[in-house]
């Protein structure tokens, strides 16, 4: 049955003492479960190994596991990165590689840590090419994270995508006027 | 549909207006033939409840919403002249219905009557008490929940079914809200809050834009078309394109020419009735398209007026993290976009400088993706900590503004552009007068107003200059008291062709800040009503 005549058939006899409202809101739950997320088998497209494995230290340096979740890294960032940028145009990924080469040539005076802290140090007004590509590298770890099931599911604990019989109404009395 | 019938009523585009006009003609015992230039999809075509990482790009490139975007749709428009506005035009059967949030208000009295209570455009000429009974009737087919608030500025029926309930965030807003002395009452949708007529109820999955796969919004496909159907008297053609509209000597129209868009076979259709219902930018760029000896400017267009006096809406939205909800354990804020609205308030001051003015919708995005994080600075552990704790206090509201009709903001159409099946593609220009830029900062000043009265982070999402439309343009095919400046009367009914009909936003004389869906609706039914009449007297 598909879920939307299951709905329907939810709805239509609601007043039906026969049917077993849950055991068909469970069904439609179901069909809402997570899915296999699509990163699984990917193979790199744009980034070459180890730009993807710089990618990757960066992004879970900008958000990174911690006792409540897992981080970028555990998502699969990276690859999310390297999908949006081979299918970007020839400006963008340009942006890409000029960006990883300046942060590793920042990193053999420093650290990784170090270039990445200097690269953030404006970032509410960007000057120089690095702190740039600080805003371009946070904005993809910021969507591929979480549009991943990992933070979805695991770090923001997002409740919604399912069905609801009815919409749980605020109640709490501090909050009203 | 046989070689050389002719139908009573040909109606090109199956949206707001086209629907209701099917299932009222059909109904009223007329053959109708509706040509659509998308196709019908199915509930299970949507990608409504997909999660992100099951789409390829994780929806962030248009995927969830580009079914609606049919053919080369996107494609095929230009723009010239232009300030920041968006003209958005869908290609599916159910049109805009099957991609909107479903937000159903009145006009106002006072939003017929521009001229007479502003000193503005003009007035229509059509009054709400005349379109109120169609209002009504409306409103108990489609259904809409919510409440009569008893305001003058958004009259109300009698019939709406249970409105959403509030989240947190609401009620808090209320409070600050009502300390300025404005109101926010539930909002008004096409969303069912209980079954009605054979459709289910809101299920609250947060994804109303992406299409409902249950029906429990209201669109043509699964609301208007079955009763059009049952009768017996309807016809759909799906992938057929209207490029013309055909006229005999006489320069009644008799026939529209369509590409059928999957054999990209040439097709005609004849019919006594044309209604033309393919939205604002469509049914211009068709009737300047339909040139003949007899209408040389494009169809019934002897005003020049056709094409001109574009207008919709300005927007503007700006987000909260309330200080009250921020660190609270999740919990699922996403039900049917919106639950609440403001209705305009800036006339209750009376000293207004700027014609018109806003009204603002409340939590329309979903929940599911944290928005602060592109807004949150740093990173490491305490930005993903600082993300997540915000997350339970997003508030989120957007205002619609009016903005004013202008002869010079026009669709035009440029022969030498062709789109994929040869036809010339429409040009939209269009330049914010000073009125627009005024009412749009007060706009912008009202809402951070309403916000310091609450405790929180604020982030506003406009720039230095006004942008709009937001799918809501109206106005190139208007009806109007002054015929040297209007195309229809106050029936919709071309002046020039009397057997033509444009029922859809085009029609609009003048816009106010409220949605303009449900006002298309009741224009469409009351010149259903009329077609109907004359049909019986002998006058079509």
């Amino acid at each position: 049955m598909e879920r939307r005549e299951l709905l329907k058939l939810v709805a239509l006899t609601a007043l039906s003492p026969k049917v077993n409202l849950l055991q068909a809101a469970a069904a439609c739950q179901m069909d809402a479960a997570p899915a296999k997320p699509h990163l699984a088998q990917y193979k790199l497209q744009f980034f070459s190994e180890d730009e993807s494995r710089l990618l990757d230290q960066l992004m879970e340096m900008i958000i990174p596991a911690d006792s409540h979740s897992p981080g970028a890294h555990a998502a699969k960032t990276n690859l999310f990165a390297d999908l949006m940028v081979a299918t970007s145009d020839d400006s963008v990924k340009k942006q890409w590689q000029d960006g990883l080469r300046l942060v590793l040539e920042e990193a053999a005076r420093s650290s990784l840590a170090e270039a990445l802290r200097k690269a953030a140090v404006n970032e509410g007004n960007p000057q120089t090419d690095l702190e740039h590509f600080f805003a371009l590298l946070k904005q993809m770890t910021v969507d591929g994270y979480y549009t991943s099931a990992t933070a979805i599911h695991q770090d923001m604990e997002y409740l919604g995508n399912t069905y609801l019989a009815a919409f749980p109404e605020c109640t709490h009395r501090e909050h009203q006027g | 549909m046989s070689q050389g019938e002719i139908f009573d009523v040909c109606i090109i585009g199956s949206g707001a207006a086209g629907g209701v006009m099917a299932k009222e003609l059909c109904e009223g015992g007329a053959k109708v033939v509706m040509l659509e230039a998308g196709r019908k999809v199915n509930p299970v075509e949507l990608l409504s409840h997909k999660w992100p990482y099951e789409l390829p790009y994780r929806g962030l490139r248009g995927e969830k919403q580009a079914i609606f975007y049919q053919g080369d749709i996107s494609k095929s428009i230009a723009y010239a002249d232009l300030d920041d506005v968006g003209v958005d035009r869908v290609r599916i059967l159910g049109g805009r219905t099957m991609h909107w949030n479903a937000v159903t208000l009145r006009y106002a009295a006072r939003d017929f009557k521009e001229w007479s209570t502003q000193g503005v455009e003009e007035d229509w000429p059509l009054t709400y008490e005349e379109l109120e009974p169609y209002y009504d009737r409306i409103e108990q087919i489609i259904g809409v929940c919510g409440n009569d608030d008893h305001l003058d500025i958004l009259p109300a029926g009698k019939h709406y079914l249970p409105p959403i309930p509030w989240r947190c965030s609401e009620h808090l807003l209320k409070r600050a809200t009502t300390a300025m002395g404005i109101p926010l009452i539930a909002v008004r949708k096409a969303v069912l809050t209980r079954s009605y007529d054979k459709r289910p109820s809101c299920h609250y999955c947060g994804h109303c834009m992406d299409g409902c796969d249950v029906a429990s919004i209201f669109s043509t496909p699964d609301c208007m078309l079955p009763k059009a159907r049952a009768t017996g008297n309807f016809t759909l053609r799906e992938n057929a394109l209207a490029r013309e509209i055909l006229v005999d000597n006489e320069g009644l129209a008799q026939a529209v020419s369509f590409v059928n868009t999957e054999t990209r076979t040439e097709q005609q259709v004849k019919a006594g009735i044309i209604v033309v219902c393919c939205s604002t930018v469509e049914s211009a760029r068709l009737l300047l398209n339909s040139r003949s000896p007899r209408h040389p400017g494009g169809l019934a267009n002897s005003s020049g007026a056709v094409g001109h006096y574009l207008h919709g809406h300005l927007g503007n939205s700006v987000s909260m993290y309330l200080d009250e909800l921020q660190g609270k354990k999740p919990f699922n804020q996403d039900g049917a976009t919106d639950h609440v609205y403001i209705p305009r308030y800036n006339h209750l001051s009376g000293n207004s400088s700027v014609a018109g003015g806003w009204g603002m919708q409340v939590n329309y995005q979903s929940y599911m993706f944290p928005q602060n994080a592109h807004r949150v600075p740093g990173y490491g552990a305490s930005f993903k900590q600082q993300v997540r704790k915000m997350q339970p206090g997003y508030l989120q509201m957007g205002s619609f503004a009016k903005v004013t009709a202008h002869q010079q903001n026009c669709v035009t159409v440029d022969p030498g552009r062709l789109d994929a099946n040869g036809i010339p593609t429409p040009v939209v220009h269009f330049r914010f007068s000073d009125n627009d830029r005024a009412l749009w900062q007060a706009a912008n000043q009202s809402m951070l107003e309403m916000f310091s009265h609450l405790k929180g982070q604020v982030f506003p999402s406009f720039g230095k200059a006004p942008s709009g439309f937001a799918s809501h343009e109206v106005g190139t095919v208007r009806m109007g008291k002054d015929p040297r400046a209007s195309v229809l009367n106050s029936y919709c009914q071309a002046r020039d062709v009397k057997n033509l009909f444009v029922t859809d936003g085009s029609c609009f004389t003048t816009s106010s800040e409220k949605n303009p869906t449900l006002t298309i609706m009741a224009l469409s039914m009351r010149a259903a009503d009329y077609i109907k009449d004359q049909r019986r007297k002998g006058g079509l």
